[in-house]
């Protein structure tokens, strides 16, 4: 509780081992990363996150799920899953959802660490994910409660991409499952952090190869084709 | 429910530098939990539901678990798009296995017959495990169809794969024996299980009564009684009373023991005379209860009473008796003994559930068509046997007949299913001085009751009239040699189809030498015309494999296969061909097979891909006949693939493409 107003009033309690502030120290020269790189040989991390809502202020993280795209290739062994020990677990309903139970979110790893070994994982790699403002906040909000850092980290949001890159569906396709639907992506798990996240690693695989047809050199173009489809949705 | 073996498990790979950190304690019992997890799984993230796709799909689903994530973890997920080359033979030796998540993946040979041009692979199968194997380059050019995902292992991985697992190494090296295999197993597990239903002692009592049971009431006169056993063919009579509940049972031996011998006026009621107080089973005990009884107590039936005790049934020891399998020896014996049309008719029902018993235990298909030609030859032979004797064709162990009965199409060739109509025909001998017409007159009322009596026991007529009883069959070696010859002459339509038929014959009773003597004739008039067999070839190819361009296969309105005309036949009729081509003497289609290996130089590993492709579609015909008349349906040969499991649908697939592949070197011999 006490945890909980201190954060509100940008005050977080960060509570780190030396050894954990040794990581820490070690991985903030890579959160700042150069976007320039060429897509051709470098690494993206698609991820997913499941939370205790949708709601961006009262809601937080409960588990990350993300999985690595090299050279426009899937690794299955490059993948990360974990879940955020919890005080007190999430209301039924919600539970539902992710179908992440009570006493598994309570078992989960305690939160720095599993931020810290999602940071590790990411390793400086610039991700994807499907309406990424979601993930990042839940992402961003608890860096900042539990490892007291700012996470600002290149990204490029799958929602505008994909309809950048086939205008012919753009108006007729909002959700995730639309997407996926439309490409014939099964997902045995939605919901799922990690299943979700290689759901979405498919639809980037097919960005990447939409966006190689259009001499995309790098990361900085996809984001500034995914810029260009906001602005085109802004002025609707 | 797979969450709690996943929290602590953390990625491997190369790129996870900091793993060991990771796992450093947090807190004393915490740390303890996560290294316990860490050990008992395989430190791998790989999401569950990549795991369930493999375990659907053939091979991997034997595979053991500690292989498939070895495999999992190295391997990547590809996307093409519609129309992208996945692997080409301009890319030299092949880098990677395939596995195709989703979408569809075409293969085309570049430089080849037009048959075997197209390849479709679908939703978890693998390529090129050929190319791999051999370490070259692809011979297809493989494109997605549709968009297509793959898992995809390189090739240094593939081969490290095949030395790590049995399972994968037999599949790569044995492709279609090992999937039928697998499917056979299956199959027999299903069947199996189905016989022991059905079969065993361990069935229920009603689920063995055979008929409503008839009884009457104790004042009936014994008289009265016995001219009701006389009429419904009954060795007993239950008594019961008004409210049908069981007093006694009269048996013939109680006629002897107590009214023959005691002197007992049969205008006596028969509760006088019965045997009171009869034994009673429920009709949930099980069969092998009913044959305690019988064998402790001496009695030869068993009563079958509701809980009210009213009568339900009646068992007797010959019903427990035909539940125990058929033995072959027996079955034989009983068949050369044989000496009345019903003992034929009921010989025939065994003969059935022997072949159906044997086709549970996991006997090939090769073994059960033969045995079914075996002992369905056995049986067509008393019958025939018996007809000449009545006829005074013949004498009771006499020398054999001036006859020779000859049976056609798939008898011929020793390949009857379940279900078979009648294919035959008669060669005779004509006397000195008597005249072919004159035979035929003779021959001709006793061939029509042979062929009845064949439909007696199981053989429908033929729709045709491909029969003995018709004057176009029962011929003279002469009329035989003049019709094959106008056949192989002319040529029509309808001359090939015969010819597809009775070329195929094979003497099944009778003077064999007639037979032989016909098969020399004809081998040497088909090598002096070879226009007919590339005539014949022409024919074959016709009928071609159902293998769909987008579907994986062609079928009918009824959304079924035919796999006889579709499946076998393609088979059936090269081998024929083909066989008559070298001068082989053989009709069985596997015997031909085999015999035109060494003169047409074909590997020995090509014909026994045709071969096993051929017993597999005739397993399935045998299975679906099988399925048919448990279901209590018509037999018939229409499958649909929609309904059979995965990797049957695969093999089948397979299967036509062998047939494929034969009908090319049909082709290719007769320039067509």
């Amino acid at each position: 509780m006490i945890r909980k107003l201190l954060a509100h009033f940008g005050q977080p309690a960060v509570t780190l081992s030396a050894e954990q502030h040794l990581r820490l120290d070690a991985l903030k020269t890579k959160l700042s990363i150069d976007r320039k790189a060429g897509l051709g040989g470098s690494r993206i991390v698609v991820v997913d996150v499941e939370t205790t809502g949708l709601n961006l202020a009262s809601d937080h993280l409960i588990a990350i799920g993300a999985v690595a795209i090299h050279n426009g290739h899937i690794a299955l062994a490059d993948s990360f899953e974990e879940v955020l020990r919890q005080k007190t677990e999430s209301g039924k309903a919600n539970i539902l959802v992710h179908g992440i139970g009570g006493s598994a979110q309570r078992a989960g790893l305690p939160p720095e660490e599993a931020l810290l070994a999602f940071l590790e994982y990411l390793d400086g790699a610039p991700f994807f994910a499907f309406h990424v403002a979601f993930d990042e906040t839940m992402l961003r909000k608890a860096c900042k409660k539990f490892l007291g850092i700012n996470f600002r980290h290149a990204w490029v949001d799958l929602a505008y991409l994909l309809p950048e890159l086939f205008p012919d569906y753009a108006k007729k396709y909002h959700a995730l499952d639309d997407w996926l639907a439309h490409f014939s992506i099964g997902n045995d798990a939605r919901h799922n952090a990690l299943a979700d996240a290689l759901a979405t690693a498919q639809l980037g695989l097919i960005a990447l190869r939409a966006a190689r047809a259009r001499r995309a050199p790098d990361f900085k173009s996809l984001q500034n084709m995914e810029k260009a489809q906001r602005w085109l949705n802004a002025s609707h | 429910m797979h969450w709690p073996q996943r929290w602590a498990t953390i990625t491997t790979g190369t790129f996870n530098k900091t793993r060991k950190q990771l796992f450093r304690p947090v807190g004393a019992e915490h740390g303890l939990a996560l290294l316990i997890f860490d050990w008992c799984n395989t430190l791998t993230t790989i999401h569950s539901s990549q795991l369930s796709f493999f375990a659907r799909h053939a091979p991997f689903d034997r595979m053991e678990r500690e292989h498939l994530l070895w495999m999992l973890e190295r391997m990547q997920l590809a996307y093409y798009a519609k129309g992208e080359v996945i692997a080409s033979p301009q890319q030299g030796e092949a880098t990677r296995f395939f596995v195709i998540k989703q979408g569809l993946v075409r293969g085309a040979r570049i430089a080849n017959t037009p048959q075997d041009a197209v390849l479709e692979l679908h939703e978890g199968e693998c390529f090129p495990v050929g190319a791999l194997l051999g370490r070259r380059a692809v011979t297809s050019e493989y494109r997605a169809e549709e968009d297509a995902f793959c898992f995809e292992l390189p090739a240094l991985q593939f081969r490290e794969l095949i030395e790590l697992s049995v399972v994968f190494k037999d599949f790569c090296t044995r492709r279609i024996a090992a999937l039928f295999e697998q499917s056979t197993q299956a199959m027999q597990a299903q069947l199996s299980h189905a016989s022991t239903e059905q079969q065993s002692l361990s069935s229920t009592l009603e689920s063995i009564i055979r008929r409503a049971p008839v009884a009457c009431c104790p004042d009936t006169t014994i008289r009265s009684a016995l001219q009701q056993m006389r009429d419904a063919h009954l060795g007993s009579m239950i008594v019961t009373d008004a409210a049908q509940r069981p007093l006694g049972i009269f048996t013939l031996r109680d006629l002897l023991e107590r009214v023959v011998l005691a002197d007992l006026p049969i205008d006596q009621p028969i509760g006088n005379a019965m045997s009171s107080q009869p034994v009673t089973l429920p009709p949930g005990a099980l069969a092998y209860e009913a044959a305690m009884v019988m064998a402790r107590k001496g009695f030869r039936h068993v009563l079958v009473t509701e809980q009210d005790g009213t009568l339900r049934g009646i068992v007797s020891e010959r019903d427990l008796f035909s539940l125990q399998r058929v033995g072959l020896r027996q079955l034989s014996t009983s068949l050369r003994q044989a000496d009345s049309s019903a003992t034929l008719i009921s010989l025939g029902k065994d003969i059935r559930e022997l072949t159906h018993n044997m086709m549970a235990q996991g006997v090939a298909a090769e073994q059960i068509t033969l045995l079914i030609s075996t002992l369905n030859d056995l049986l067509t032979s008393r019958i025939i046997e018996l007809e000449c004797i009545a006829a005074g064709l013949q004498h009771e162990n006499a020398d054999q007949p001036e006859l020779c009965w000859l049976a056609l199409g798939s008898e011929g060739r020793l390949e009857q299913t379940f279900y078979t109509d009648q294919d035959n025909g008669i060669i005779f001998n004509v006397p000195e001085g008597g005249t072919a017409d004159a035979v035929r007159q003779r021959l001709l009322p006793v061939a029509k009751r042979i062929n009845e009596a064949l439909a007696e026991c199981g053989f429908p007529l033929c729709g045709g009239g491909i029969m003995a009883s018709n004057s176009k069959w029962c011929l003279s070696r002469e009329e035989w040699q003049k019709t094959f010859a106008e056949w192989i002459d002319h040529g029509s339509p309808e001359d090939l189809l015969n010819a597809s038929i009775f070329f195929d014959f094979r003497s099944l009773y009778g003077n064999a030498s007639f037979a032989a003597a016909l098969r020399g004739w004809l081998n040497k008039k088909i090598s002096g015309t070879p226009r007919f067999l590339h005539q014949m070839a022409a024919n074959a190819l016709r009928n071609r494999p159902p293998l769909g361009v987008i579907r994986d296969f062609v079928v009918g309105q009824q959304q079924t296969l035919d796999i006889k005309l579709n499946g076998t036949t393609p088979f059936v009729d090269a081998a024929r061909i083909l066989g008559l081509a070298c001068g082989s003497s053989a009709t069985n289609t596997v015997q031909r097979l085999r015999e035109i290996a060494g003169p047409l130089h074909i590997g020995t590993a090509e014909i026994e891909g045709w071969i096993e492709a051929f017993y597999f579609l005739q397993t399935m015909r045998l299975l679906h006949q099988y399925e048919c008349s448990a279901r209590g349906a018509a037999m018939n040969n229409h499958v649909n693939p929609e309904q059979l499991n995965d990797l049957d649908r695969r093999i089948l697939k397979e299967a036509f493409r062998q047939s494929r592949k034969m009908q090319s070197r049909l082709t290719m011999e007769y320039r067509l």
